[in-house]
């Protein structure tokens, strides 16, 4: 009970200071709201051992969804359904997870390959992931900004942060399985071919997991009030960039050294 | 030519106030041999007493020390040694609790939850220095590695832990950090363990991943046991417990 108070309360000052800053340089546009509250961090954390099961299975092989992409109301109609009862929610445990697997597995295979630990070089594949993830948020913006409206035509994009921050969390679990690849015992001289063949695999697997979030949080989650704002040539090509951008990330995940 | 030395009379005190030694400077004030100190009126204390009541309070000693005599009164306080707790028990430490709850550690197929309930920080303590210390003998300068990897480690269990359990999640950042620390007892052994055993072998690594699943196995079994909801949730719980494990067990084989 304390915490949800404390963190009320800290959101509400926080948006206060925020919003007071922001009209001061005269940017009044700029809903802020989903930057300074990070509502509801909970909520992205109601899984079971269910939902992670096949959400994982769908990371790994989203080409083979048969079902739909779109994500299931609440009865009421005013949020969304929780990660345990929709499987297209999304959370925050997988990418948590797949971020401490990767940089543990990353450990290994610096112990492994190249005899050379230390515990420094743990903190130094933490602070690379970390900035991965943070391109990826950045990316994912981006994207949603350029295709939701541009800046400053007065469009809202109503995704909120986290959601942006887990769905580029899920990269992790492609580059989690690219450095269990590369850990396995196998033979040397197929180690580079498998390295790219799992890098290769996974960025595709990966890309087409992100178009599909994106084309799914365009169509439906964004209000845009004039359809024809943009064109659906450019949506594409947006998002082939999204899907491009996949592969050389994939592979600075991989190249540890 | 034999030397005369003038050796001084040694007065040994014969119990009551010795005669007042005779003024003037001839007369050497020695202290008994050996330096005898105020024994106080209890003759249970073992310690030194330096206290000014009880000194005053003697009557057997004789011939003290010709010190200064505020010295040793001191601002030590008027309180004797008999009120205050034992050293232990004041700090906190104790120690059949600790033994009771290492004890329950060591069998991983039945989890004692009551014991753990109330949580301290010193049996986790003495496991982690006793693991800097295993390392050390390894050639590993490991102290504060240790101490802030366990730090973060229980930080991370404990967001998780709150926030897979909902409004309801009580384990709160003390208990946490006692039960990660208990639950390191596996690693402690599996680092005395890798002293004995070739580097860098099958031998290590089969061995270190049976340790790392015990230590999973106990350490979710007693966080879902003592922040009683967290039953539904276990194999997830179980997975970042096994992700902290494996991170320390990283130090020990390598």
């Amino acid at each position: 009970m304390y915490e949800e108070f404390k963190s009320h309360e800290i959101a509400n000052v926080l948006y206060a200071t925020g919003s007071d800053i922001l009209t001061a340089y005269g940017e009044k546009n700029i809903n802020i709201s989903r930057y300074m509250c990070v509502n509801n961090p909970r909520y992205y954390f109601q899984v079971n051992d269910e939902y992670v099961k096949n959400k994982l299975k769908l990371i790994l092989f989203p080409f083979l969804h048969k079902g739909r992409w779109m994500r299931a109301m609440e009865d009421d109609s005013s949020s969304f359904k929780s990660a345990m009862h929709d499987i297209n929610a999304p959370d925050l445990y997988i990418p948590l997870m797949a971020f401490v697997t990767y940089v543990l597995l990353a450990a290994f295979f610096l112990v492994l390959c190249f005899c050379r630990f230390s515990p420094e070089s743990i903190g130094v594949q933490f602070s690379t992931g970390l900035m991965c993830w943070l391109m990826q948020v950045l990316l994912l913006e981006g994207t949603l900004h350029s295709l939701g409206g541009g800046g400053g035509s007065g469009e809202i994009i109503l995704v909120p942060l986290l959601d942006v921050v887990s769905y580029a969390g899920y990269t992790f679990v492609g580059a989690a399985v690219v450095m269990a690849v590369r850990v396995s015992p196998h033979p040397v001289r197929w180690a580079h071919l498998m390295f790219c063949g799992a890098t290769l695999w996974e960025s595709f697997c990966m890309g087409v997991l992100l178009v599909k979030i994106v084309k799914r949080i365009l169509v439906f989650e964004v209000p845009i009030f004039d359809k024809q704002m943009y064109s659906t040539n450019k949506r594409n090509y947006v998002l082939l960039f999204v899907a491009a951008a996949q592969f050389p990330q994939l592979f600075w995940l991989g190249n540890v050294h | 030519m034999a030397k005369e030395f003038n050796v001084p009379p040694v007065i040994f005190p014969s119990g009551g106030n010795p005669a007042a030694p005779a003024s003037g400077p001839q007369q050497r004030r020695l202290p008994t041999a050996p330096f005898q100190p105020p024994r106080s009126s209890n003759p249970g204390l073992p310690f030194l007493s330096f206290d000014i009541s009880s000194a005053a309070a003697s009557t057997s000693f004789s011939a003290a020390p010709q010190f200064p005599s505020n010295i040793g009164g001191g601002g030590i306080g008027g309180v004797g040694f008999d009120d205050e707790p034992p050293l232990l028990e004041e700090l906190g430490i104790n120690t059949k609790q600790i033994y009771q709850k290492t004890l329950s550690i060591l069998n991983p197929f039945r989890i004692n939850h009551h014991l753990h309930e109330d949580a301290d920080l010193s049996g986790p303590f003495i496991f982690l220095m006793a693991f800097g210390l295993f390392q050390l003998l390894a050639g590993k300068l490991h102290f504060g590695i240790i101490l802030g990897w366990v730090t973060m480690a229980s930080m991370f269990l404990y967001v998780i832990f709150n926030m897979l359990a909902g409004k309801n999640g009580n384990l709160d950042m003390y208990k946490c950090l006692s039960l990660i620390g208990y639950c390191m007892l596996p690693i402690v052994m599996l680092s005395a363990l890798s002293l004995f055993v070739p580097q860098g072998g099958m031998v290590i690594m089969v061995i270190t991943g049976l340790f790392v699943i015990w230590s999973t196995r106990v350490c979710t079994g007693l966080v879902v046991e003592l922040a009683n909801c967290g039953d539904e949730h276990r194999g997830l719980i179980a997975y970042a417990c096994f992700l902290i494990y494996m991170l320390f067990s990283l130090l020990v084989i390598f």
